[in-house]
């Protein structure tokens, strides 16, 4: 369960990212953060998997207190999270199938457990044809793909994703979208800040809206809400 | 990709950690040395230079320490006894004397020994051999012979509270002055090697950071997908100490040719300086020189990660 209380995010130019920001998201659950840019959704994320950390309130993820944990912890609090960043983060001199492994390679994982792995997240995310590909060879979506491929070859409990479908166009975004649905099936929970409203709207998931950093609505069976 | 097969997979990832880690730690030191390799050549050149620095003061206080050795063993303390003191009471010091800890050897002699050895070390001062012979003005003593020289003065002071002692007589400035010596060379020798450590710590550091910069997405990536740091820290860090090592090797073969041909030298032209040996020198150069590079570049590798680990 990731749980924040009263939450707040104040950047060291003054500016606040969120404002007492409380949320309860449970095992199992799909999650849309809605909102228009610049409103803190980034900010929230960023706030899970510990990149920043809460000026108040407190962030728990399952035993995890994030506020103080230690630098051990904080890579075994990052080994329950997959996390899709909207810039990908691959690595260019990597092929798909070297970037995804890369994740299982750097939490210590046999490389027969790899061996094993890699193949059925890159079959899960459609990728098989495109193992020995470089990243600059494939297209937006694709390497989203593989980003969520990274993202989920360690098994995590939680799939974070920060704005997955950013720079796609509506078609391959919604096949994205699908994936984090399939994935969500298969048992993990899955928050995404997003701004696609026409998939939102028909997902008919629970959806956390953030205005100037605060939850101004947060619905279980929500639509985007906001004209775009 | 049930859920089965899942958590076998997350149990097998924290029972193979180590040994799966030691292959890419290896694997990623080896091409970060190749990418850089012109860094990593300035890098051992400035280790070279320093421990070869640090290589010279050792060789000199060793030497230094060596003459002083030898010295100290041809030292001897001369304690002389009252001429009514009988004979039994100087036995009984004898035996007694023997017992005390920085006493190595001691021998008596008698006024009549003194007196013959006097005889024969200067059989052409007529004067002084009728001298001694008509009525013997030399005293009974003992030569004592010391494991330290540091203790020559403690144990003379020790023999000086007998009330059976006349005198006793040392040399024992010489060696003092050689033990100062090699103290101020020794500290000297400290303070040029911090300074030059230093410098060679701000050079690996520089090559290191290279490594970790061109790098820095993967470092990123790693931390995120939720490596330790010590994981990503290895890599580097055994790439200083493969830096450090080389440097101390580079040194240690100079000094080693080096100390051979100095030693062939002097054998011919200043055949009566006792050198320390080879192997002597050799010993200690390499303990320190190898603690040395390590250290640096363990130390170097660490400050150049402290910034890019901050994710």
């Amino acid at each position: 369960m990731i749980r924040l209380d009263k939450v707040s995010k104040r950047y060291p130019n003054g500016h606040y990212g969120l404002v007492d920001v409380s949320l309860t998201i449970r095992r199992g659950e799909f999650l849309f953060l809605v909102g228009p840019s610049g409103a803190g959704k980034s900010s929230l994320v960023r706030l899970l998997y510990r990149e920043e950390t809460a000026s108040q309130g407190e962030v728990f993820v399952d035993q995890f207190k994030l506020s103080s944990l230690r630098r051990s912890q904080v890579a075994r609090l990052r080994r329950q999270l997959g996390v899709v960043f909207q810039d990908v983060k691959l690595l260019p001199e990597r092929t798909v199938y070297q970037n995804v492994a890369f994740a299982m390679e750097v939490v210590g994982a046999s490389s027969r457990d790899i061996h094993k792995r890699v193949p059925q997240v890159l079959e899960l995310v459609g990728l098989s044809r495109s193992r020995d590909n470089y990243p600059h060879q494939l297209s937006g979506g694709e390497q989203q793909r593989v980003g969520i491929a990274r993202a989920l070859v360690n098994n995590p409990i939680y799939v974070i994703a920060d704005e997955p479908t950013g720079n796609l166009d509506p078609e391959t975004a919604r096949d994205i979208v699908k994936l984090f649905v399939e994935i969500n099936r298969r048992g993990a929970t899955v928050i995404m800040a997003t701004h696609a409203k026409d998939i939102v709207n028909q997902m008919q998931r629970r959806v956390v809206a953030i205005e100037h950093g605060r939850v101004a609505r947060d619905e279980v069976r929500g639509a985007y809400g906001y004209e775009s | 990709m049930n859920t089965a097969a899942l958590r076998e997979t997350r149990c097998g990832v924290h029972m193979a950690m180590n040994l799966n880690g030691v292959g890419y730690i290896v694997r990623e030191t080896v091409r970060n040395l190749i990418r850089n390799s012109w860094m990593s050549l300035a890098s051992v050149s400035t280790v070279a230079i320093s421990m070869f620095v640090l290589s010279f003061f050792l060789v000199l206080t060793t030497n230094l320490n060596h003459v002083t050795a030898v010295l100290q063993s041809q030292v001897e303390m001369k304690v002389f006894i009252n001429r009514q003191a009988p004979r039994s009471q100087e036995l009984a010091l004898l035996r007694q004397a023997r017992h005390w800890p920085d006493v190595r050897r001691i021998d008596f002699f008698t006024k009549q020994q003194a007196a013959a050895s006097l005889k024969q070390e200067f059989p052409d001062q007529r004067n002084l051999v009728a001298l001694i012979s008509k009525s013997n003005p030399l005293f009974d003593g003992y030569d004592v012979y010391t494991y330290r020289s540091q203790a020559i003065p403690q144990l003379a002071e020790r023999f000086k509270k007998k009330s059976i002692v006349h005198t006793v007589v040392y040399e024992g400035q010489v060696v003092s002055r050689l033990d100062k010596l090699s103290n101020i060379l020794r500290w000297v020798g400290w303070i040029v090697e911090g300074l030059l450590g230093l410098a060679t710590l701000f050079i690996i550091v520089n090559t290191i950071r290279l490594a970790v910069f061109a790098r820095r997405r993967e470092v990123q990536v790693m931390k995120l997908v939720g490596a330790t740091d010590w994981f990503i820290r290895w890599p580097f860090v055994l790439e200083g100490m493969v830096l450090g090592i080389l440097g101390a090797l580079v040194a240690d073969a100079v000094v080693d040719g080096g100390y051979r041909w100095l030693t062939g030298v002097a054998a011919v032209t200043l055949p009566f300086w006792p050198l320390a040996s080879l192997h002597s020198v050799m010993s200690e150069v390499l303990i320190f020189t190898l603690i040395g590079g390590v250290l640096v570049g363990i130390l170097a590798s660490l400050v150049a990660l402290r910034r890019f680990l901050r994710v």
